[in-house]
């Protein structure tokens, strides 16, 4: 079961992960992070997030590895964003990669991408 | 002393030994003419004297009859002398050039091979066989498509070359010399490297070649030294990419919350990682193309969003006002990434070399089969210019450099039109499939 603001980010950088988990959280999303692709399996085994955002050069298992293992696991049902500073990435998109945010990017940017694919829950009414 | 001017070359070589290679085929007619007269005159004479001094002894008729035999039989006799001593030394003189010539094509550290009329290969020299690892033997007689299954050449790039447009090939019809990088497969296994010329042998000025030579210098171990700076290079833009990224994002999401002061200081970080990025990327395509390892990946493109988006950028907007000029709907077949480069290369150099807050525009149009996409500035004047011309190792000239590369990898080129009070710098594109006004 997901939630439906969760983000997984993935990334091998901890300054990297710090600051969009900011930015994600003063946008209202939850965020949970990892390190490689290893980490990020197990993390999507324990709750399957909304959205990956995920680096492609990482340790142990890298982007691509990370997206063939999880779509042949889970299917499509989760969109995964390539957050990389790889050249060319969007000529090697295939099925597994919904969306490519190139590095440096700028966060509405990243905002915009995001709200792409995870919807916000509304706001609780005040009575 | 001879007309070389030197008795002895350096190294001990006689030169005398040497063939003059600056004679000409008229001088041989000049030689055989000079040695037919000589001949011919001294035949005259010796009859003409000969003749004088019989008579003048002798009015007996047997006589002169037979000493007029004997005369002949030693004319026959001197004559075949002089024709031996000539034949020989002229065989001997063509003999040592021959030797000469062989000793030096064979003791050439570069492959060389020598293609006939026929185009196949007609010799080798051993540096070729050892470069190629086949024996002579088998090397010569093999014609360019034999060549092909053998060792594979192939553009650095990777796609393999017909063996119509082997450069040994295409010297024959479009005439040389030519040169270009190939790789190949070598007999031992492993990859070989050679930069290869190609040149034809013609007997007379302007004849078609009747003979090939191609030349083959092994350049495995600079292509890998230069791959190795290319890895390098790729490895440390990604390095660098990765904390731009991180410095970015943390001073925009500062942004929000900071004092007007701190706010300007933080987009002027911001505007410098936008700048840092595209170093990055701008050494990265010099470096790959001055090891001829570029790849363009072009497909079908509007240029309407990527001229819009390049103009939205902020690094811009801080000391110009950006505008866009937008003819039509003109697509083009490009690579977006590197084009996006391009753009904002031109760019930068525009408002490097504008008035502060003049307006710059961005203007993209069709031009019959082709587009143009252009930056139009107001220049400073000359005495304040930043760089007057475009040093190559400026930042300026850096991205000129890497925009005129780009533009050519696409079949297009740059151009600069000014006015009185206006530059436009051009980027001129082949259309593509769907280009329209």
């Amino acid at each position: 079961m997901s939630k439906c603001n969760d983000v997984l980010i993935v990334d091998d950088d901890l300054d990297m992960i710090e600051v969009i988990e900011l930015v994600l959280h003063d946008a209202g999303y939850q965020t949970r992070s990892a390190l490689n692709g290893k980490q990020a399996l197990d993390a999507v085994e324990l709750e399957m997030p909304a959205l990956i955002v995920l680096d492609m050069l990482m340790p142990v298992m890298n982007g691509w590895q990370f997206a063939q293992a999880f779509r042949s696991r889970y299917g499509r049902a989760v969109p995964i964003v390539v957050a990389t500073a790889a050249e060319h990435v969007e000529r090697r998109r295939n099925g597994d990669i919904t969306d490519v945010l190139p590095k440096p990017f700028e966060i509405s940017d990243l905002l915009r991408m995001v709200a792409r694919h995870v919807q916000l829950p509304p706001p609780p009414i005040v009575q | 002393m001879n007309d070389r001017g030197a008795d002895v070359v350096p190294g001990g070589v006689d030169p005398k030994a040497l063939p003059d290679l600056t004679q000409r085929a008229s001088s041989a007619h000049r030689m055989a003419g000079t040695v037919t007269a000589a001949f011919a005159v001294t035949g005259l004479m010796w009859v003409l004297f000969t003749d004088i001094v019989l008579y003048a002894i002798s009015h007996d008729p047997v006589l002169i009859a037979r000493i007029e035999t004997a005369k002949g039989w030693i004319f026959i006799s001197l004559a075949s002398l002089l024709l031996y001593a000539v034949t020989f030394r002229s065989a001997a003189r063509l003999d040592r050039v021959r030797r000469l010539t062989a000793a030096v094509v064979e003791s050439i550290a570069d492959g060389v091979l020598l293609l006939g009329h026929d185009r196949r290969i007609a010799y080798a020299n051993p540096a070729a066989a050892r470069m190629l690892g086949c024996p002579l033997d088998e090397l010569v007689g093999m014609s360019a498509a034999d060549f092909s299954l053998r060792f594979h050449i192939a553009y650095p790039g990777g796609g393999l070359v017909p063996p119509g447009r082997y450069i040994s090939q295409r010297v024959f019809d479009e005439g040389g010399p030519l040169h270009y990088k190939v790789k190949l497969a070598p007999a031992g296994g492993g990859e070989l490297v050679i930069s290869a010329i190609a040149a034809g042998v013609r007997l007379s000025l302007g004849a078609p070649a009747t003979w090939v030579v191609s030349v083959m210098h092994d350049i495995s171990d600079t292509e890998h030294l230069e791959r190795l700076r290319d890895q390098f290079f790729a490895a440390a833009a990604h390095s660098l990419k990765t904390p731009v990224a991180v410095i970015k994002a943390d001073v925009q999401s500062l942004m929000p919350a900071a004092a007007p002061k701190q706010r300007r200081i933080a987009a002027s970080i911001d505007r410098q990682c936008d700048r840092i990025d595209r170093l990055v990327q701008n050494l990265m395509v010099l470096s790959r193309s001055r090891s001829q390892t570029l790849e363009l990946h072009p497909s079908e493109m509007e240029l309407r969003p990527l001229v819009e988006q390049i103009a939205q950028e902020g690094v811009w907007s801080y000391r110009h006002e950006v505008r866009t000029e937008l003819t039509g709907s003109p697509s083009i077949r490009a690579d977006h990434e590197r084009l996006a480069l391009v753009l904002r290369n031109l760019m930068y150099e525009a408002s490097r070399l504008s008035l502060a807050d003049s307006p710059l525009t961005l203007v993209a149009r069709p031009e019959g089969d082709r587009v143009a996409v252009g930056v139009r500035y107001h220049p400073l004047p000359w005495r304040d210019r930043v760089s007057e011309t475009h040093g190559e190792y400026d930042d300026i000239g850096i991205g000129r450099s890497v925009a005129e590369t780009i533009a050519e990898g696409h079949g297009g080129s740059l151009s600069d039109e000014a006015t009185d009070t206006e530059m436009t710098s051009w980027l001129h594109l082949p259309g593509g499939t769907g280009a329209h006004a």
